[in-house]
């Protein structure tokens, strides 16, 4: 029976191209939806190591004539004051690079004998307490780190992963940063500052006494109690504006900048997720409709067979085959041209994903070709052969 | 043993009623090479294909191998056609998709049976109708002749014991049809075939046990 289906439809191939080309195309286009989306889904489910609800973001100006004890005393008054401020839980310092701001620090070298580029974020003693962040080794910044004889640093999971891959614990280790010696204090978890979709990047959280741009922290994160961030805006600004003599001040809510850089993926992923809806519901529609002419055409055909003793069965499986025929036949070209992909790695992109992609797309076409074969098929199979054969 | 009794068909349409067959008695005993003779029109396409099961009668009962077949279930039936039934059609009915020899095993395709051994069939069957230069053919590139040919070979593949066969000599010149003739008559004799044949020539007709005259779908003789 499968030699009959196969003969029947390399005989019948110049009808069945157009057939055959569709489900490649929407082999191809499905793989790289399913693909895109597996993997950014993964990415979004790893955690950003940090509270982004409730949290404000906060820009102001300190005046540049001021010495640098003047700065820090102000900003040590600064936290004071806005931690009395109704609805607020914790406030923090930092430097330049703020979560979902879109900057990004980065440095990198072979000083410490192997290739480690590393991006950057300048924290004070408050950071991680503040953004609720979890250490998996060792501490954050505490009062005295500035009396160590080697400036300390903090980094995330992925460095000590990426590069001490077989040591245990990489507290106390000592990594030179450009070139200059740090000693790693503590590893925080994760921490993913630029969306829900970023990629693992080893990461460095410099004190500010490793502070090398000379620039004071003019940035602020407030933590506020669930419900009571935007009543908080206000006071904030009015102590700002007060504390240091200038309107300056930029308040912003760090869940909505969450949500805005990930539009960069989120936004492609809807469009293509409705572009490939629609060209399923357009392929199923057409497979319908071929299905239904092809079938109206073999009518006698399907007489023939029945007077010839096939079962009802046997013409529902006869279509339903002759189209899963094809269809696998689109697959199995779409697949070799989708493993091409992880096997040439010509993305930076796991090949899981790709597989992963194959696998879901496969499942979706032979689905929906088989439930829309099936229908006319079944049709097929009731007709009678009197009628049908009377016709011709 | 094929029996009709009081059988009557009629074909509705919106417009007109067709009776095309009306209270006919017919039996056709195991091994008769039986041939029916009428007008067109008169219901001898329609006597077949309710003896071949392909219809049913609008009245009166068919009882083929000792059983009424309305009480074959579906399985059965399809089953009765494809083992004890060989068909030849009026039309042919030949697949143009598939070739002369993928046409003749058809019929084969329905039983448990391996690739080789139907294809062996199907050749044997070409060659018994003088067509094994045609297997890989396709009906589109066949005469008319031909195409009979291919349709009588597609119905004795499978060894049934009852052949229907319309008109089967009707697009042959006479010395084809005579070798037609020839190979139904031996499967007759030799196996033993039921067979009823559907036929406009006189000297066919006589060459068969009993022949049947149809007019107006009554039985005349
Ligand atoms: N499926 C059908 N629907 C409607 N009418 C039909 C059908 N099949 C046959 N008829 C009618 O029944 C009558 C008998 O038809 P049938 O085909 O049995 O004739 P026939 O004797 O085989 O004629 P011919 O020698 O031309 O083949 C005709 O009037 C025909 O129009
Ligand atoms: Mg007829």
């Amino acid at each position: 029976m499968l030699t009959h289906l196969f003969k029947l439809m390399w005989n019948k191939r110049r009808t069945n191209s157009l057939l055959f080309l569709e489900i490649l195309l929407a082999f191809i286009v499905l793989f790289g939806v399913y693909s895109f989306a597996l993997y950014n889904l993964d990415r979004y489910n790893a955690p950003l190591g940090f509270q982004t609800e409730h949290m404000l973001g906060v820009a102001i100006d300190i005046d540049d004539e001021m010495d640098s004890l003047d700065v820090l005393r102000l900003q040590e008054r600064i936290k004071r004051d806005i931690r009395t401020l109704p609805g607020v839980e914790d406030v923090t310092f930092l430097g330049f690079v703020n979560p979902f701001g879109g900057s990004t620090w980065g440095i990198g070298g072979d000083d410490n004998g192997f290739d480690a580029h590393v991006t950057l974020t300048f924290a004070e003693r408050d950071y991680a307490s503040t953004l609720n962040m979890k250490l998996r080794d060792g501490r954050w910044f505490e009062e005295g780190d500035e009396n160590e004889k080697y400036p300390p640093i903090v980094v995330n999971g992925t460095f000590h992963d990426n590069f001490y891959p077989d040591a245990e614990s990489i507290v106390d280790t000592i990594f030179i940063l450009g070139s200059e010696s740090h000693k790693i204090i503590g590893v925080v978890d994760h921490y993913k500052y630029h969306s829900n979709f970023e990629e693992p990047y080893p990461h460095v959280f410099l004190p500010p006494q490793s502070n090398f741009t000379g620039e004071p922290f003019q940035q602020l994160i407030v933590r506020t109690a669930p419900g009571r961030t935007a009543q908080a805006e206000e006071p904030l600004y009015r102590l700002l504006v007060d504390a240091t003599k200038n309107t300056d001040v930029v308040i912003w809510n760090m869940e909505a900048d969450r949500k805005k850089a990930n539009r960069p993926v989120v936004i492609p992923l809807a469009i293509m997720t409705i572009i490939s809806g629609f060209l399923l519901i357009n392929i199923a529609l057409g497979l319908f409709g071929v299905l239904f002419t092809q079938i109206n055409r073999r009518r006698a055909e399907i007489g023939l067979r029945k007077a010839m003793g096939a079962t009802p069965a046997a013409v529902t499986a006869q279509f339903v085959g002759e189209v899963l025929v094809v269809t696998v036949a689109g697959l199995l070209l779409g697949t070799f041209f989708a493993v091409q992909l992880p096997l040439l790695e010509l993305l930076p992109i796991p090949g899981k994903y790709f597989y992963l992609g194959i696998g879901a797309a496969i499942t979706t076409i032979l689905l929906i070709v088989a439930l829309c074969a099936l229908i006319p098929s079944r049709q097929a199979a009731r007709l009678h052969p009197a009628t049908v054969l009377h016709e011709e | 043993m094929i029996e009709l009794t009081n059988v009557s068909k009629s074909y509705r349409t919106d417009t007109i009623e067709t009776l095309a067959l009306q209270r006919l008695n017919l039996s056709v005993p195991d091994g008769e090479f039986l041939s029916i003779m009428g007008p067109s029109g008169c219901g001898k396409s329609t006597l077949l294909n309710i003896m071949g099961l392909i219809d049913e009668p609008s009245e009166g009962s068919v009882v083929l191998a000792g059983q009424p077949v309305t009480s074959y279930n579906g399985s059965k039936v399809a089953r009765f056609r494809n083992e004890q039934l060989g068909f030849i059609f009026q039309s042919f009915h030949l697949i143009n998709d598939l070739s002369v020899v993928d046409n003749v095993e058809l019929p084969l395709l329905y039983r448990k049976m391996g690739g080789k051994e139907r294809r062996r069939l199907a050749l044997d069957a070409l060659e018994r109708v003088g067509l094994s230069n045609r297997a890989t053919h396709f009906p589109n590139q066949l005469s008319g002749g031909q195409k009979q040919r291919v349709a009588i070979a597609r119905a004795i593949v499978g060894r049934p014991n009852i052949i229907l066969a319309d008109e089967p000599t009707g697009n042959l010149d006479s010395h084809m049809g005579g070798e037609i003739m020839d190979i139904l008559t031996r499967l007759n004799t030799d196996l033993g075939t039921t067979i009823v044949m559907v036929t406009h020539d006189e000297r066919m007709a006589r060459m068969t046990h009993r022949l049947v005259r149809l007019s107006d779908g009554e039985r005349v003789s």
